[in-house]
């Protein structure tokens, strides 16, 4: 049984009753988040007994806004390694540095996590056919979802998307809509079709439940980490719905008085520097973000424009002591390719960028070799093979 | 004197929350519904600010910010422009910013953010 109880305007802290379809501040057209009674869940939850539970993102069940086990949608999500890199750290000059590999969920990527939630969730409040823009891997990863749980699916998708992730999508049955333009173009787009033929929206951030999947990977981290959370944690950002999740997850963990140390992870966003919104607004201060004129870069998941959660985003990357970090192109490409021939991963693009990040944060000085750090590889590089001629 | 905001946008749940969010904040708030409407308000009232949709029944925002920037009238060549769009078309944000906007904003529009953009361009300078 879910301890969910509300859902609260990150910015006018307006309620919202999560028994009924909510979207975003019907006030001030922000994010919703989901409010869970921590109190009696610390009294009736011990986090021991959640670790032996069966593997997956749902053994943390009571701290995820589903109510009924039956609308749970698994397909295996969550739980995925975190992987010691003790040649890279040595070339680098690290002694605690570490890879969460995302790309072992379902459909190949952390979108699985946050899709598996709000589809989970679109089910138990009776919605059948549900909508969604992508820069990719989400496209791939609603399918699934919708297609395990009988819902119908459109997916708006730049005409350049990997064309796995189109034909992810088309196989599980969903509607492909190709568009000249951006992920923020879909989602105007996909908008248009949401209002005007009863679809919902499960947009980032537009829904409230697609973080609640990803906050999951806080808990396991603080979980794999024996409740002392990392020094550092490096995400690729685009949408933000990662980052923003794992800070609320630290909240939550906090509150259920499972954490063994204050110390929280000092935060870093990275992006790609042919599109870099929030660096851009990190280091001039601002609260939000500009509008990125003519984004462009190979790792598609981080072509956002404007993330409609970029103040959440902007402001738990301070209130963690955090940084951001563009990189180019080039400095992906030769990640990912120090990531495979040194460890054997074969990062997505976003997810490499997170060790060209870190790499430009140690030229900075900004990280101590001893502390623990922690890249994420969002997806599998697979995804981006180009299609044979 | 209350700073005067003007909103050009046929959409009237846009037109409700924006107004509502201003006339909180103690702005003087002036509407159009259309874009021939908009720079004829913007010529007859001077606003301080101008909020503008791009997706217009008549002509489009970016016909309105150019025909603004280009009236001769020395308010409407410097007055700030912010553009409001549903990122429904490719490069809307590009046309906006070249047809002579200072901002673009996608819809949902984020009072907060409306707010701190508004208020950034009236600020005092030092």
């Amino acid at each position: 049984m879910s301890f969910l109880i509300d859902l609260k305007c990150t910015e006018c802290g307006t309620s919202y009753d999560p028994r009924n379809l909510q979207t975003y501040c019907l006030n001030c057209q922000s994010p919703l988040l989901s409010q869970y009674d921590l109190k009696t869940a610390r009294e009736k939850l011990d986090r021991d007994a959640i670790r032996v539970r069966p593997r997956g993102m749902w053994r943390w069940h009571e701290l995820l806004p589903v109510y009924q086990a039956e609308n749970q949608i698994f397909l295996g999500e969550g739980d995925t390694p975190i992987l010691r890199l003790p040649r890279l750290g040595e070339q680098l000059g690290l002694n605690n540095l570490f890879l969460k590999d995302e790309s072992l969920n379902p459909t190949g990527s952390f979108k699985a996590r946050g899709l598996a939630t709000a589809i989970s969730k679109a089910r138990e409040l009776g919605i059948k056919k549900v909508i969604i823009p992508t820069a990719g891997n989400a496209g791939g990863a609603m399918a699934a979802y919708a297609a395990r749980s009988g819902l119908e699916a459109c997916i708006y998708m730049p005409k350049d998307t990997p064309f796995s992730n189109m034909e992810e999508s088309r196989i599980a049955g969903a509607q492909v809509i190709l568009i000249d333009g951006l992920i923020n173009e879909a989602a105007g787009m996909a908008g248009v079709k949401a209002r005007d033929e009863g679809w919902f929206d499960v947009s980032t951030f537009k829904e409230p439940y697609r973080v609640e999947g990803k906050k999951v990977m806080g808990y396991e981290l603080a979980e794999w980490f024996n409740w002392k959370l990392p020094d550092v944690i490096i995400y690729p950002t685009g949408g933000g719905t990662g980052l923003v999740g794992m800070w609320k997850a630290f909240d939550e963990l906090e509150a259920l008085g499972w954490l063994e140390s204050k110390d929280r992870p000092r935060m870093v966003a990275v992006q790609a520097d042919g599109c870099a919104p929030v660096i851009k607004a990190f280091q001039s201060g601002a609260l939000f973000c500009d509008y990125w004129v003519e984004a462009h870069t190979l790792a598609s998941g981080l072509r956002v424009p404007k993330s409609f959660a970029d103040q959440l985003i902007l402001r738990d990357l301070r209130a963690s002591q955090g940084n951001a970090v563009a990189v180019s192109d080039e400095a992906i490409i030769h990640a990912q390719k120090q990531l495979a021939v040194m460890e054997g991963i074969f990062a997505a693009p976003e997810g490499a960028a997170t060790l060209a990040g870190l790499i430009a944060l140690i030229q900075q000085g900004w990280v101590d070799p001893a502390e623990r750090i922690v890249l994420f590889n969002t997806g599998t590089g697979l995804k981006y093979l180009k299609q044979p001629n | 004197m209350p700073r005067k905001i003007l909103y050009v946008e046929d959409n009237p749940d846009n037109m409700t929350l924006v107004k509502r969010a201003l006339e909180a904040r103690g702005y003087e708030f002036l509407w159009a519904v259309n874009g021939l409407a908009g720079v004829e308000m913007a010529e007859s009232n001077q606003p301080d600010v101008i909020l503008l949709d791009i997706n217009l029944p008549d002509i489009d925002g970016y016909e309105v910010a150019r025909r603004l920037r280009n009236s001769g009238k020395s308010s409407l060549v410097y007055v700030p422009i912010i553009a409001v769009t549903a990122n429904a078309l490719r490069g809307d944000a590009e046309k906006a910013l070249a047809a002579g906007c200072d901002v673009y904003m996608a819809k949902p529009i984020n009072i907060r953010e409306l707010w701190a953009r508004v208020e950034g361009f009236l600020a005092t300078p030092d």
